[in-house]
């Protein structure tokens, strides 16, 4: 076809760009998670050595722990940023005063660096510092001390991730809301449906794949959470908030070990999809797949 | 099965009105059809009915029950949406049965029905398809297929039948108007084809820009129509005005055209004065060919088998004949033409009432 040459020249930039930092890097990672590599060790080169450090992760009690944290935060954090996302969404779509107001600075969060949110969130909370747990203290006698209990800093993490994040499921929901026929709702009122059925029946299946959308980009965002857990907490008290993101800087930069951590991210992606492709096929094959008999 | 009132309903929208004051009465188990132009307001009046759509003023009331302020899914009705209003992600078993799911009607009961549904309206093999998979007259007939499993008190349609073609269409008319027979619900049925009005309803209400023009039986409308808005839209082809004064000066009553051409009544019309300014009205079909009659210039002639349909000018007004007779004059000569005196009508040229 005459016109092909011309549509791949008009690529041609972006599978460029693609390439170089998309496509190159990973690579790299890969090439590097089949090696040993620590700038601090004996033989501070790089040398192959085939799938030692996957058989050395399997049996990591660290790493295992972080990957455990990481999927239990982004469980509760994409958990209630959905819900709230929606309910929020539901808001919006009324009108009350002020309406306008309140969407713009409730997407304010979208904007800030994640740095500058956990540095904002360590100010506020940190203890003997932040006013948060001063007031805590003075008003209910309420003891918070993120450096100390470990589920408090836990629930501050996620706390923050739903602060910065729900805006975006807000507006998804919103765009998906706005864009719903209106006939089947009306026909479900005269079909008789009570509110609660109409959302079950009705909206929630009409929304599935906007839900869906939602869920897997935040969930992929929040499993590689890296620079607002670590000025918030810095993983810490002890290792209670050190997702797998930060597991994965500590192992590769205060500790060079570049191939180690390397093979930590091949398994982290590789989890990553294989998860969302689970989800996606319970949540939207299996459905479809009943449809057939 | 209830009877529907309407007392002098309302509808704004803002401060725009779209309905002005309209009173109905439906009798239990009456088949009532709406019609009238695009946008005279036949599907706000029957979302209002429905509860899709706030009263402004007056009063519904459904089953002796003023209803004004009851949701949709107390007021027992089923409806048909102009737009179909399809659950998309529902197969069509799926959309038909899920107002008796949610009722919790007993499964082998729902099947039987849906069965039943889908074969009256010949959806026996889509049963599994989703609606994006239909085409547009399929899922008219799901949408009706949905309303006719349930046993509601009042039917409401809203133009179910105008995607459908021709043939579909009448086999369709008939379907519903067995189902009426069969069941005797109430039915309120909107459409802007007269036709459709003519042959289903007990009753029609003619509506024009958010008033009623005119409510009786079809022949009724036919016969003796109110005014010149349900003269000319009541039949088809419409009826021929003709812009004239009042005389009995010629001996028997008539009306006179511009052009001196004098159309005899049949009798002085009761409240017509001498010389009032009017417009004679006679239906195509009214209209017979024979000499002693007018001269009108044949401009086109439509043979349609069974009759002819001609176009005609009398003096300089156009005129439609429709004829059994085959009629083979050229376009350009004249033709004589008489219309029936005791089917004519006359209207007050100002308020357009029938005098
Ligand atoms: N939400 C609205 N806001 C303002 N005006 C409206 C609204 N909905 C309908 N209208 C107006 O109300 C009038 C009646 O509309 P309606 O849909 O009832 O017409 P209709 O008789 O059903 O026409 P059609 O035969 O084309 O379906 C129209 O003039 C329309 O412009
Ligand atoms: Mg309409």
């Amino acid at each position: 076809m005459r016109s092909s040459t011309v549509g791949w020249l008009f690529l041609a930039p972006t599978l460029v760009i693609l390439f170089i930092f998309g496509v190159l890097p990973f690579l790299y990672v890969l090439v590097i998670g089949f090696t040993q590599w620590n700038s601090f060790a004996a033989d501070p080169t790089m040398q192959y050595n085939g799938v030692e450090n996957f058989r050395r992760l399997v049996f990591d009690e660290q790493f295992l722990y972080s990957l455990w944290l990481t999927l239990k935060f982004g469980f509760f954090a994409v958990t209630s940023q959905i819900l709230l996302g929606y309910f929020l969404a539901q808001l919006f779509m009324r009108d009350f005063p002020g309406k306008g107001f309140f969407r713009t600075i409730h997407t304010l969060p979208l904007v800030i660096a994640p740095i500058a949110v956990g540095a904002t969130w360590r100010l506020m909370l940190v203890p003997g510092l932040g006013p948060i747990p001063y007031y805590l203290r003075q008003w209910f006698g309420y003891d918070l001390n993120i450096s100390r209990y470990v589920d408090q800093a836990f629930l501050a993490t996620v706390v923050m991730d739903v602060w910065h994040w729900t805006p975006l499921v807000t507006l998804t929901m919103l765009a998906a809301l706005a864009s719903l026929p209106k006939e089947p709702f009306e026909q479900a009122q005269i079909d008789g449906a009570n509110r609660f059925q109409i959302f079950w029946h009705v909206t929630l299946p009409l929304l599935k794949p906007a839900i869906l959308a939602t869920v897997f980009i935040r969930l992929m965002d929040a499993l590689r959470t890296v620079d607002e857990v670590w000025m918030l907490t810095g993983g810490g008290p002890g290792a209670a908030t050190r997702y797998i993101g930060l597991h994965i800087w500590r192992v590769v930069f205060p500790k060079t070990d570049y191939g180690y951590g390397s093979s930590m991210s091949l398994i982290t992606l590789y989890l990553t999809i294989v998860m969302c492709w689970l989800l996606y096929a319970g949540l939207v094959a299996r459905r479809d797949l009943k449809r057939v008999d | 099965m209830a009877p529907v009132t309407l007392k002098d309903v309302k509808k704004r929208y803002g401060t725009v009105q779209v309905i002005h004051g309209v009173s109905v009465d439906i009798q239990d188990g009456e088949f009532v059809i709406l019609v009238g132009p695009s946008g005279c307001g036949k599907s706000t009046l029957l979302r209002m009915i429905a509860g899709l759509e706030e009263i402004s003023g007056g009063e519904v009331s459904i089953g002796g029950r003023v209803v004004n302020d009851k949701p949709p899914k107390d007021r027992d009705i089923a409806m048909v949406f102009q737009n179909y209003a399809l659950y998309p992600h529902m197969n069509v078993a799926d959309n038909m049965s899920f107002s008796l799911r949610l009722k919790g009607v007993p499964k082998a009961e729902i099947d039987q029905k849906v069965k039943r549904a889908a074969s009256i309206l010949a959806l026996d093999k889509l049963l599994d398809r989703l609606p994006k998979q239909l085409s547009g007259g399929q899922r008219q007939r799901v949408a009706m297929g949905r309303a006719i499993v349930r046993d509601p008190q009042v039917f409401l349609f809203d133009e179910p039948l105008s995607n459908l073609d021709a043939k579909l269409r009448v086999q369709m008319r008939v379907e519903i108007k067995e189902l009426h027979q069969r069941l005797k619900t109430t039915t309120i049925y909107v459409t802007h084809d007269q036709i459709e009005a003519m042959t289903m309803a007990d009753k029609i209400v003619v509506m024009h820009d958010g008033i009623v023009e005119q409510t009786g039986a079809p022949l009724d409308l036919y016969d003796r129509p109110a005014n010149l808005f349900v003269a000319g839209f009541i039949g088809s082809p419409a009826m021929n005005f003709i812009d004239g004064t009042l005389t009995t000066r010629t001996g028997a009553p008539a009306v006179v055209t511009a052009d001196g051409i004098a159309l005899p009544l049949a009798r002085m019309p009761t409240g017509g004065t001498e010389g009032q300014t009017v417009v004679y009205g006679v239906r195509p079909e009214h209209i017979a060919l024979g000499d002693g009659g007018q001269k009108a210039i044949v401009s086109v002639t439509e043979p349609t088998g069974s009759e002819t349909q001609v176009f005609m000018k009398l003096g300089e007004a156009p005129v439609v004949g429709v004829f059994r007779e085959r009629v083979t004059v050229a376009p350009g000569q004249p033709l004589a033409i008489r219309p029936d005196p005791a089917q004519t009508h006359v209207f007050d040229k100002v308020s357009g009432r029938r005098l």
